[in-house]
């Protein structure tokens, strides 16, 4: 019948299902994929974009993309991981033609494109292609200048922690859930 | 009588190495039963059939002690009664899993509610990935279990978005926003439940992380952890009334951050409408002798009968009583101030030993996985997991 669904196999279990297989088949879990992230890519006024965030994120790669308009007005706008990898694919075709920005010497952002592959080649297209971008000192360069989401976070983080009233809970004496071993499941 | 299969276990360094280190109670006896409950599809579908009607039901009551207002009388705390309003009124609320506690459905036993865990239940990570493993483990035909769980709660993450049935909508929908996973630190059990949870969610598509429940950062304009990134989502392993009553500031600083549309809280205030014993009674008030249910009222009952506390758990705070008020068993707890129901008594499906056993039924937009608890007259901590084959 078919609305009593059962597990067909572990891979309807996702990710669980597929570490559980591997610990029970006695196989080692998957090597470590390359960690996505959460992106936020401002544009400057000079019309090159950086990277202001960075977060990794256990789900796909997303990002948010802040432009000015002609009016001078912020507008954001979100992309999905296809749109990134499509992005990121178009210039690797213009690097590997000789044409990207990616691998030319010089500062200061790069187009919306460029952006993209430079700091997220590996999750994006995978860790071959990151390695031999990577093995491109001008790349590897650019990768770093259009990245300031280290700097900017803790910065950012520092000054709204001093100006915070956010408070916290649950403290020392919080009732411990577990009357017992088996917790709240009553 | 339950006919069962007699299985190889699974060793302790195997459980712990997927993650499942609960699998010895405080007694030293283990937790995880070598047998399978072995039902037929029959059965199967009728546990399939209650959970789905009972939920109908379930909606249908707290309807009515909102329309009624009737709060107080199941035991609700007053400063969680508007979060409850305003989590019913909007779907966004949207409830992510609970489990009926029921009795029968084996054995030739009509199936009957013993209540309805809808807030924080746990048993999750046995249910949906443990007795499955347990049928790979003995070469078994992963098909004969009723065990969608994984499945159901990943789709019921993504309605969280989407708001229907429908979830194919969910990537063009889905704009970046983020759940936060918090429980108890200390607590293995809650901990592994709460970031199995998270996995499923992360599989969904969702942007996720754990926090710690003393590490989650709270003000008016939202939910936030530890490093203050902000969340769209939080979900508390925690239960909703030991807010109100032992973190009533926290409850306030809630009630605002929903007022403001800040942060949306899973699973949702008014699954406590659900969870609360009193509403068993306002079941049979409203659905009286349905065959699902078990007669509950206010008052002892004139017949064998269970004195519970709307909210005890784990089988605390609970006796068994004969018509004329005498007591033939009775557990103590931490739950004596809440407000007393009494239901009438009703035997669960027995093995050779004497030993009980009861149904769980999880349910995530329809019911979607079984599992089973062996224990004595009162299910308490030291109950055992059984898991199932249908043959």
């Amino acid at each position: 019948m078919k609305h009593i669904s059962s597990i067909a196999s572990g891979v309807a279990l996702g990710s669980a299902g597929i570490a559980m297989m591997s610990v029970l088949s006695g196989c080692e879990a998957p090597q470590e994929q390359q960690q996505n992230r959460f992106l936020v890519i401002e544009q400057q006024t000079n019309g090159k974009y950086i990277v202001v965030e960075e977060m990794p994120t256990e789900g796909p790669n997303r990002a948010i993309i802040r432009e000015k308009d002609a009016n001078g007005n912020v507008t954001e706008r979100f992309m999905n991981e296809s749109e990134m990898k499509a992005l990121a694919e178009q210039e690797y075709q213009k690097v590997q033609n000789g044409t990207s920005e990616t691998t030319q010497s010089g500062g200061g952002g790069m187009g919306l494109a460029g952006t993209i592959l430079a700091v997220a080649a590996g999750s994006l297209m995978g860790n071959m292609i990151a390695n031999s971008l990577m093995g491109n000192k001008n790349f590897s360069q650019r990768a770093s200048s259009v990245n300031k989401s280290a700097y900017s976070r803790s910065a950012a983080g520092k000054a709204s922690r001093a100006r915070s009233t956010k408070k916290s809970f649950f403290g020392s004496n919080t009732r411990r859930s577990s009357y017992g071993s088996r917790g709240f499941g009553g | 009588m339950i006919n069962f299969v007699k299985i190889n276990k699974l060793n302790d360094e195997t459980l712990e190495e997927i993650g499942f280190t609960w699998h010895t109670d405080t007694d030293g006896t283990k937790y995880v039963s070598d047998e399978l409950v072995q039902i037929t599809q029959k059965e199967a579908e009728a546990y399939y059939e209650a959970g789905n009607e009972l939920y109908d039901m379930f909606v249908e009551a707290a309807q009515y002690v909102i329309d009624n207002d009737l709060f107080f009388e199941i035991g609700i705390p007053f400063n969680l009664v508007d979060m409850i309003k305003k989590s019913w009124e909007n779907d966004v609320h949207w409830h992510i899993y609970g489990r009926f506690d029921l009795a029968g459905g084996i054995d030739n036993q009509d199936i009957k509610l013993i209540e309805f865990n809808a807030d924080t239940p746990t048993s999750l990570f046995e249910t949906a990935l443990l007795q499955w493993a347990l049928l790979k483990e003995n070469n078994m035909d992963e098909n004969k279990q009723f065990n969608n769980l994984y499945e159901a709660i990943k789709d019921n993450f993504k309605r969280l978005i989407t708001l229907d049935e429908d979830v194919s909508s969910f990537e063009e929908n889905y704009d970046g926003w983020k759940i936060l996973f918090s429980s108890v630190e200390g607590d293995d059990e809650e901990e592994a439940t709460t970031k199995l949870l998270q996995q499923i969610a992360t599989d969904a598509g969702f942007n996720t992380s754990f926090e710690y429940l003393q590490d989650v950062k709270f003000d008016e304009d939202g939910i936030f952890d530890s490093q203050d990134n902000e969340y769209e989502y939080w979900f508390k392993l925690y239960p909703w009334e030991d807010i109100g009553t032992d973190e009533p500031e926290l409850a306030t600083t809630l009630n605002t951050i929903m007022q403001k549309q800040k942060a949306i809280i899973l699973n949702p205030a008014y699954t406590l409408l659900f969870q609360s014993k009193g509403i068993l009674k306002i079941l049979w008030d409203l659905f009286p002798n349905h065959p699902l249910l078990l007669e509950t009222s206010f008052e002892p009952l004139n017949s064998l009968h269970v004195e519970k506390c709307v909210f005890g758990r784990e089988g605390a705070n609970t006796k068994i009583l004969e018509a004329n008020g005498n007591i033939l068993e009775k557990t103590d707890g931490e739950y004596d101030n809440y407000k007393k129901v009494y239901q009438k008594y009703v035997d669960f499906p027995k093995d050779n030993l004497g030993k009980k056993y009861q149904a769980g039924v999880f349910f995530a937009y329809e019911s979607c996985a079984l599992s089973f608890r062996k224990g004595d007259e009162i299910m308490d901590n030291m109950s055992k997991f059984v898991g199932h084959i249908i043959s």
